[in-house]
């Protein structure tokens, strides 16, 4: 079996680089192949990581008599997401409105609180957090956490655009873009390595694992 | 009916949320988590729902016979093969399900090469990309290609072959420093933007998710 796996992904591999030429039925073989696989691998994980532990167990319990009655409040849910199908009816597409505004109030109810935990008082706290332990850094650490606190602020403000970009604020935004700059090109730098790091790895795949099932 | 019902429920769902966890309280604790749960129960059906519509479409192809419509069968085949080999189906006295090594092997030898695959194949894509796009003519334009070849070269080992650690320190100074500054003020303001628009979506000023109509 490890055999035929080595040859099926080498297959499929090739077919994808056959891209690297132009379009052909061997490239859009392998991409449909991995849509379909994909979707069903999704419907999987989504049955066993999503509706079972969270839908079907519930309900078993409570019918059961294992966990309390309040169980069968799984099938409020339940219902409202079988709203989602109304969309396939035109005459009643527009009850899908109902599960998708629950959906929106509940995800907004849960990001604002969320947000500002993690994100605001998180990266807030790490900025300012190198201050709190000065005398124990290195005169190039501190001058790496003044630039910090200079490149948030000066980011943000080319972020803040309910005043005019003039004089003093278009100068301050425009240190924003340089730091903004240097941001985009270490992702993009990050980005390319990590392509390159799948590349040879798929490289080195065909060489020893698939050439060497040959000689 | 049709616009007021999905925006009351918006808002009060909304408040629910924000207010039970702020609340120490026991069953405020408990109501948060159960809507929490709710939002993973409903989550499956907007999948099911997808998947439906990439049927139709791919139906529709073969129906109608248009352009590759055999690489529809293709969509087809794999994901009823998936279905099938990760579903034990009891009653029918299938064996298979997602622990079972029939659907690892899918999983470890066709479709991670794929993903892997077409991942890497934008290395090729990303570099042509950047050879056409990437002009210093600016100030800023030079920044973000000086910085990006600096990355690169921190690390690959050719770089520290070349210039000792000097390149991999640099990068790794550039990412703490300048870099980690520019993703906090990112990071920042898309947290404030997110803030500001669940606001307007829970108050019903941001009503664009309810579609056009009466």
């Amino acid at each position: 079996m490890e055999f035929l796996g080595i040859w099926i992904a080498a297959f499929l591999t090739l077919c994808i680089y056959s891209f690297l030429y132009r379009d052909n039925p061997f490239y859009r073989f392998a991409e449909h192949l991995l849509v379909g696989m994909s979707v069903g691998y999704i419907i999987i994980l989504t049955i066993y990581f999503g509706l079972i532990p969270y839908a079907w167990d519930p309900i078993q319990k409570a019918v059961t008599g294992e966990a309390s009655r309040w169980g069968f409040l799984t099938l409020i849910p339940i219902c409202i997401g079988l709203l989602f199908f109304t969309r396939l009816s035109t005459r009643h597409a527009w009850l899908i409105r109902y599960p998708i505004a629950i959906l929106m109030g509940v995800t907004s109810g849960i990001m604002i609180p969320n947000a500002l935990q993690t994100d605001i008082f998180a990266q807030v706290q790490g900025t300012l957090n190198p201050f709190s332990v000065i005398g124990t850094l290195s005169s190039f650490e501190i001058f790496g956490a003044i630039l910090i606190v200079i490149g948030v602020i000066c980011t943000l403000t080319y972020f803040f655009f309910s005043v005019e970009h003039r004089g003093p604020i278009a100068g301050i935004s425009k240190v924003g873009i340089t730091f903004l700059m240097i941001g985009f090109g270490s992702a993009f730098g990050n980005t390319v390595m990590g392509r390159v790091a799948l590349l040879i790895q798929r490289v080195d795949f065909l060489i020893n694992d698939w050439i060497g099932t040959i000689f | 009916m049709k616009q007021q019902v999905p925006l009351v429920l918006c808002f009060l769902f909304g408040i629910v949320m924000i207010l039970t966890e702020f609340s120490p309280h026991a069953a405020s604790q408990a109501t948060y988590k159960e809507i929490a749960n709710w939002g993973r129960v409903i989550s499956p059906f907007v999948l099911a729902l997808a998947v439906i519509t990439l049927i139709q479409t791919h139906w529709a192809r073969i129906q109608r016979r248009t352009e590759h419509w055999q690489y529809s069968v293709v969509v087809f085949f794999g994901m009823i093969l998936m279905v099938v080999v990760g579903t034990p189906l009891v009653i029918v006295g299938s064996p298979f399900g997602p622990q079972h090594p029939a659907f690892q092997w899918l999983f470890n030898n066709v479709q991670v090469p794929m993903d892997a695959t077409m991942f890497s194949l934008l290395a090729f894509f990303i570099a042509s990309a950047a050879y056409r796009a990437f002009r210093a003519r600016t100030f800023e334009a030079t920044l973000l290609l000086v910085t990006a070849v600096i990355v690169m070269l921190g690390n690959v080992p050719i770089g520290d072959i070349i210039w000792g650690d000097t390149a991999s320190n640099a990068r790794q100074w550039i990412l703490d420093n300048p870099n980690l500054s520019a993703r906090r003020g990112i990071i920042l303001g898309i947290s404030l933007g997110a803030i500001s628009q669940s606001i307007r979506i829970i108050l019903g000023i941001e009503r664009s998710y309810l579609g056009g109509g009466d």
